[in-house]
């Protein structure tokens, strides 16, 4: 009987266990359990649970207003929880101390230096408050500003101030690193450049929180992710396995006015649906069947398919597929 | 002696971003310099002038021992109050709260910061006192013009500090500052002698920290012997910082007030 919670609940996962409890995971940097947040009658965070694990890289997914960026305040400690329990690094963020900011490093979603100092003296101001801190030059190379050194904050493009942003978290060699929404207003080439500086602070083994809105960063990035839609945890897993539960493949193609929707579907087997102008299905089985049939029944309802594609489903359709069907 | 090191970093920063931003020296030492040089021309041929505490003191000592406490509290006040606001609106604040930086070093650095701007401008300022205007300087009216300084930088950092949670921008904080300034330099004898104003008035102004400073600066460089110190000034200065203090306790905020 000792084995079995009260109500015959099979046990939890290992990860599931409590921040005090000697069972859980030692790797886990983040347990959150039953998070509960709320703003008079908004409910912003809404129970969620979830961990991450030492060394890897956590994506926190959703739509602005999902509850990422009061999740990720709660675990920086900037906010509290109104119910649930949060252990960041084996401490209640609420309950912070120096040696536990010691260990954190934080990239917030808007933060502005004072223009007038150049990147090495905003760098260094911060370094000193670490007590191991990387060496200015040595953070500077690693997010690409080698050369920027002597510039002054103000006179640096908007990618290049969210890359001191990215320096200031990372100077004190954090063991446990939040983004939050890192690439916001970067260029591709600016983003593509920043992934390889957060795949290089994977290498040294920094764990990493990362929210983001870019689908295609977070399946570049992230070993584990959840998706967040009106507070709650939607989907979480790695990108791969939540692309193949979703399914094997996607046919899409143009809509057009005439186009009826319910015939195509009866016709081919699939269910079809409308998103952005485009007439997609997700398939799991059975794909050459469907496209069979898709085919004849073009040919004999003389239905143009413009831009038809047949692809592999990617994080997108499973962002889109878990927000939609939590209205 | 981590927090001594963190907050001479923390002075080092903010001086250095001091003299690189040309507005907070016009603010601070310029204005009052240029005033001291036109007010003392107006009123040279003034000869005595009636300063409070019943002293009758010479223009110079008067204008130089005002414009002193004026420039103190518009340098520091202002100053204090917009770096606080802007920092902390442009998350500044909110990133050094979520580092191991212990949370006094950053009013310590500011406390530094503002001494060292305030001497610099009591040095000023009594240079052109003495070269140029003929005030006869003794070193222990130095040396109380520098308590005086430190004191005053104390409290006004302080009040500085407790109204930062009603101003909401730095654009805000950078006109409220030097209005508050200059009204009150109105009714503490910087500009007008405070025989020329209501006796309701000079009695309210006693009360407020401008008015003591002013008036202690004055008498400190007039008195002929002694050091003139006016035991009053640091009650007044001492209550008054030590409530905004209390209040800045309970009200600061490091993180942005607009959302």
């Amino acid at each position: 009987m000792a084995s079995e919670v009260p109500d015959g609940r099979p046990l939890p996962a290992a990860d599931e266990f409590g921040a005090g409890d000697p069972r859980r995971a030692m790797t886990n940097v983040i347990e959150v359990n039953n998070l509960t947040k709320r703003f008079g009658r908004l409910v912003a965070v809404d129970d969620v649970s979830f961990c991450v694990e030492e060394g890897e890289i956590f994506g926190l997914l959703g739509e602005n207003g999902a509850g990422k960026t009061t999740t990720i305040e709660i675990l920086e400690g900037f906010q509290r929880a109104d119910h649930g329990s949060v252990v960041v690094l084996g401490v209640d963020p609420r309950h912070s101390h120096r040696a536990w900011r010691d260990q954190i490093g934080l990239v917030l979603q808007e933060s502005e230096f004072d223009p007038v100092h150049t990147v090495n003296e905003t760098l260094k101001l911060f370094a000193s408050f670490f007590s191991n801190p990387r060496g200015v030059a040595e953070t500077l190379e690693l997010v690409g500003l080698g050369n920027k050194a002597d510039e002054r904050v103000g006179r640096l493009s908007g990618g290049q101030k969210r890359r001191v942003d990215v320096a200031l978290g990372i100077v004190g060699r954090p063991r446990l690193l939040f983004l939050d929404e890192p690439t916001t207003g970067f260029d591709p080439v600016a983003r593509k450049e920043f992934w390889s500086v957060i795949e290089e602070l994977r290498e040294t083994g920094t764990s990493i929180v990362l929210t983001t809105h870019y689908m295609e960063e977070a399946e570049r990035l992230c070993d584990r992710l959840a998706i967040m839609s009106k507070g709650q945890i939607v989907q979480e897993g790695t990108s791969a396995a939540l692309i193949s539960a979703l399914g094997s493949t996607t046919i899409h193609f143009e809509h057009c006015n005439d186009l009826d929707v319910d015939a195509l579907c009866s016709a081919c087997g699939a269910s079809f649906i409308v998103r952005d102008a485009m007439v997609t299905a997700l398939l799991g089985t059975g794909v050459s069947e469907v496209l069979l049939r898709l085919l004849t029944w073009a040919e004999s309802t003389g239905t143009e398919l413009h831009g038809l594609e047949v692809v592999r489903p990617t994080l997108n359709d499973v962002f889109l597929g878990a927000t939609e069907a939590h209205p | 002696m981590r927090f001594v090191r963190l907050s001479v970093a923390q002075a080092i920063y903010n001086l250095r971003g001091y003299l690189r931003s040309l507005r907070t020296v016009v603010l601070g030492v310029v204005m009052p310099v240029g005033l001291l040089v036109i007010l003392s021309w107006v009123f040279a041929h003034q000869g005595q002038i009636a300063a409070a505490a019943g002293y009758q003191i010479s223009a110079i000592a008067f204008y130089a021992g005002g414009l002193t406490a004026y420039g103190l509290m518009l340098g520091t006040f202002t100053g204090v109050m917009t770096a606080i606001v802007s920092a902390r609106e442009a998350g500044w604040l909110k990133r050094f709260r979520g580092s191991p930086m212990p949370p006094g070093s950053y009013l310590a650095g500011q406390i530094i910061f503002n001494v060292v701007i305030s001497l610099a401008l009591v040095i000023v300022m009594m240079g052109i006192a003495t070269l140029v205007y003929g005030l006869q300087l003794r070193l222990v009216s130095l040396f109380a013009m520098f308590c005086y300084a430190l004191i005053g930088v104390i409290c006004f950092t302080a009040i500085a500090m407790a109204v930062t949670r009603i101003i909401t921008t730095p654009e805000m904080g950078s006109s409220v500052g030097p209005f508050v300034a200059i009204t009150l330099s109105f009714t503490s004898g910087v500009f007008l002698p405070p025989d020329l104003m209501p006796h309701w008035l000079v009695n309210v102004s006693n009360y407020l920290p401008l008015e003591p400073l002013a008036q202690s600066m004055q008498t400190a460089l007039a008195v002929h012997a002694g050091t003139g110190f006016i035991g009053r000034t640091f009650v007044v200065l001492a209550i008054w910082g030590a409530v905004s203090f209390v209040v800045a306790r309970f009200t600061f905020t490091w993180q942005p007030l607009r959302r």
